[in-house]
């Protein structure tokens, strides 16, 4: 079997993601759906629930009165914190172990990933887009494909770091070489297998700039963005180190200046703490 | 930003990306710091640089030197190391935030005649950096590799 073939018969062998997960997506950013709608989709899922409204009385949001219900929850805490919430459970389980090939010991994709996602919703407030939620979720999946191609990766690990050193390559452009599917790839995959929206898919299996052209994709150049401040800030970076490609271009579609971009790392630098709280607490 | 003189303490920073780790030790008294700043220059927000100076270059260098003065560490005897600055491939001109935090340091330095001992900066590599106190010794890991002592 070849490597692209076994990664397929990974991919199909992946938990998928909760079927309130793709119902809430498909209303979330939609301007008509109503907060009542969302709180609804929820309820009717037990588990979802049960966990959301546990995080949501923890000690880190500070409650006076525990909420009781999907409605109370979204009234104390904003119907956004509370979608954060569900799409961070459901991340959680699939981007918290550790990764080997690329890396980073366990809890460090997971931090990377939701860090991801507020600085990609920071970007996104900044620029006034509307997509925020699609946005934070798109960054918050856009690994999955690490924890695919993680086991191929450290198995071929001296060759594509190779590429890297004596090519020339990014580690994106050399798993590509080496395994013949890089991560970026394979998460646009499972997108697609867990029925994500076309737009998710997109952004997710794009979110190197692979095709270039996307790059006028503001969306895509969002997430993108995120993912080179997590490198420079040092969050997520393993084994591949910051071996992928930086892109002006993609700063001059989004209008931001290396100063905005000074400024959204101060900015999340301020909240990390509380990142870290709400890591342990999601 | 720490600064020891316990002999028994081991000063870590993890994953320093772009940013900058600066580790200063003064043998004879046998006090170490260490600061990890994020950003070259504080003037892009005031307000933030005021409650939490240790992210920007300008606002924490000093301060680690004076902390450091403070326990006793005299400045022509301390010793500099500094790891980080690593940069994201073709990350050009002012975008390139390690090595514009490489340079917010170089600069004050120059100002100050103050001589980097040893250094492991720039390239695509992350990098973690210990000092333990009690031998000043430094060591650094980069990604992909063991630590390694310097």
């Amino acid at each position: 079997m070849s490597a692209i073939q076994e990664l397929i018969k990974e991919i199909k062998n992946l938990k998928p993601v909760p079927a309130v997960v793709n119902q809430i997506l498909e209303v979330v950013d939609n301007p008509d759906s109503s907060m009542a709608q969302i709180a609804e989709i929820i309820q009717y899922d037990p588990a979802v629930t049960a966990s959301v409204l546990r995080t949501c009385n923890s000690v880190y949001f500070g409650l006076k009165t525990p909420a009781e219900s999907i409605k109370d929850a979204v009234n104390m805490l904003g119907i956004d914190q509370i979608l954060e919430i569900i799409l961070m459970k459901s991340g959680a389980k699939a981007l918290s172990g550790k990764q080997e090939g690329y890396g980073l010991h366990e809890g460090a994709m997971w931090k990377y990933s939701v860090s991801s996602a507020i600085i990609a919703k920071q970007v996104a407030q900044k620029i006034k887009l509307k997509n925020k939620n699609t946005i934070f979720t798109a960054a918050l999946l856009k690994d999955i494909g690490k924890t695919v191609l993680d086991r191929f990766v450290k198995d071929s690990f001296e060759k594509i770091s190779a590429q890297v050193v004596d090519k020339n390559m990014s580690f994106r452009e050399a798993e590509k070489k080496v395994i013949g599917l890089d991560h970026a790839e394979l998460g646009g995959m499972i997108a697609k297998m867990w029925k994500f929206s076309p737009k998710m898919v997109n952004i997710i299996r794009n979110h190197h700039l692979t095709d270039i052209s996307k790059v006028k994709d503001k969306e895509i150049a969002v997430v993108y963005l995120a993912d080179c401040i997590c490198m420079m800030i040092g969050i997520g970076v393993g084994s591949d180190g910051l071996a992928y490609r930086f892109n002006d271009q993609a700063m001059e579609v989004l209008g931001m200046e290396p100063d905005d971009i000074s400024i959204i790392i101060a900015e999340f630098a301020e909240n990390m703490q509380k990142v870290e709280e709400l890591l342990n607490v999601v | 930003m720490k600064v020891s003189d316990d002999q028994k303490h081991n000063i870590v920073t993890y994953s320093l990306g772009s940013c900058i780790g600066l580790v200063i030790y003064d043998p004879f008294a046998k006090v170490g710091g260490m600061l990890h700043y994020m950003l070259p220059d504080s003037s892009i927000d005031k307000e933030k640089a005021k409650k939490n100076p240790y992210m920007f270059a300008d606002t924490s260098i000093p301060r680690l030197f004076k902390y450091a003065y403070s326990l006793g560490a005299k400045k022509q005897r301390i010793k500099i190391y500094v790891a980080g600055g690593a940069e994201i491939l073709d990350q050009k001109g002012f975008f390139n935030i390690g090595k514009r935090n490489y340079m917010a340091l170089k600069q004050m330095f120059f100002k100050n005649n103050v001589i980097i001992h040893k250094q492991n900066v720039g390239g695509n590599v992350n990098r973690t950096v210990r000092l333990e106190i009690a031998t000043g010794d430094i060591f650094v890991k980069t990604s992909g590799s063991k630590e390694e002592k310097i």
